[in-house]
């Protein structure tokens, strides 16, 4: 009963996240970034923008140079993360890939930076006076709801073990379609509780820098203002001016 | 309201109850029938637990020197043991192997066996199973022949 209660809820939660995700990138790659506005210095060629993306998204290069205590917060959160996340395919594939079979015992100790970064944000945000003065309550909502999530998963490896080859089951069972048992234990109902809620809101939450950094022009787009003239896409298709009207003002 | 929590957490514990045991369904890992009795635990408390028991009991008989714990790897091994097409147990080597079958599932790695013998202890076997050479020899035959 609660297994068919649990299935229908990621089986949702899953669609809003693949969809609400597609459609706020759609929007972002529509919305016109009709000026040229990297922030400088900007790389003057198209690799250098890569280059630039690439320090940007495995190292947060600006974060780096903004504040050091995030930046070390962050990147303990982001990367502890990446490798726990990771490890979690092991219950989505069968069989198992050899590169996850080798990173599981990484991905144990990577709990341990991830909660340690989000501490270290969390404390943050409540004891320092000017960030708490600007903090939201989805602000916390988003720490709190990714430490339970840590928490929950690392109960259930060093406290209460569960019985992960029924939860395996359970998950391979949904991504073929069938629903299968899954194990009665507070554990993992909380932690699939909360990372089901997680997946719902992402789309419509802060969490949605993800995909958005790729869509920030002031570090996608190349400094070469000077070799090239920049004409946005709807003013190249602007029709030509009526006679009459001069092309050129002088002064 | 705290009617409707308290009646949640007893569903919860129903249910809980009710998938006690065996995991139906074709997804599940093959798991090779053991030679002697079930575990008084229960199929599920073994699979959940089975690691703690054996890291228990050694700590009990590594810094204790308590000798008489009550499991053994060596009991594990010799009554979950596995006969290859040969009719001989097969070690940790092959992918029939008790112990490989969830763990290759679960993607977890067993240290046991870096130190310990993944084989069966014949007598051990013999005391644990009570049968005969011939009839494994035979089961195994009839094996090879139906399949």
């Amino acid at each position: 009963m609660l297994s068919i209660v649990y299935a229908v809820l990621f089986y949702v939660a899953t669609i809003l996240l693949v969809v609400g995700t597609g459609m706020k990138i759609l929007k972002y790659a529509r919305t016109p970034a009709p000026l040229k506005i990297p922030v400088s210095p900007a790389p003057r060629t198209r690799r250098g923008v890569w280059m630039r993306m690439g320090r940007e998204v495995l190292f947060f290069q600006s974060l780096f140079k903004s504040n050091r205590w995030i930046w070390i917060f962050g990147m303990l959160f982001h990367w502890g993360m990446l490798l726990v996340l990771l490890r979690h395919l092991r219950y989505f594939t069968q069989p198992v890939w050899w590169w996850v079979e080798l990173i599981q015992p990484i991905g144990v100790y990577a709990s341990f930076a991830m909660v340690l970064g989000l501490g270290g944000l969390l404390f943050r945000r409540i004891f320092v006076n000017r960030i708490r003065y600007i903090s939201d309550p989805s602000d916390y909502l988003m720490l709190l709801l990714i430490i339970g999530i840590a928490v929950t998963g690392m109960g259930m490896k060093f406290v209460m073990p569960v019985d992960i080859v029924a939860i395996k089951v359970f998950f391979l069972g949904l991504m073929r379609f069938q629903i299968n048992e899954l194990p009665m234990n507070i554990g993992v109902l909380l932690h699939l509780g909360m990372v089901a809620f997680l997946m719902i809101i992402f789309p419509i939450s802060k969490l949605i820098h993800a995909p958005g950094l790729f869509f920030a022009p002031s570090r996608t787009q190349v400094d070469n203002a000077r070799e090239f003239r920049h004409l946005s896409a709807w003013a190249s298709q602007l029709p030509p001016l009526p006679e009459g009207i001069p092309k050129d003002e002088k002064g | 309201m705290k009617r409707l929590f308290a009646s949640f957490l007893i569903l919860i514990g129903l249910m809980g109850m009710a998938s006690a045991g065996e995991i139906k369904s074709s997804l599940a890992p093959v798991v090779p029938k053991a030679a002697g009795e079930a575990h008084p635990e229960g199929n599920e408390f073994m699979r959940i637990n089975h690691m703690k028991l054996m890291v228990h009991d050694r700590d009990d008989t590594v810094l204790l020197g308590d000798r008489n714990v009550k499991y053994s790897l060596k009991e594990c091994v010799a009554c979950h043991a596995v006969m290859g097409p040969d009719a001989r147990p097969v070690s940790v080597k092959s992918d029939q192997h008790f112990c490989r079958t969830c763990h290759e599932f679960a993607a977890v790695k067993i240290d046991c066996f870096q130190c310990h013998n993944s084989l069966p202890d014949a007598d051990l076997v013999k005391k644990l199973t009570m049968l005969p050479q011939k009839d494994r020899e035979l089961a195994a035959y009839l094996k090879e022949v139906t399949e």
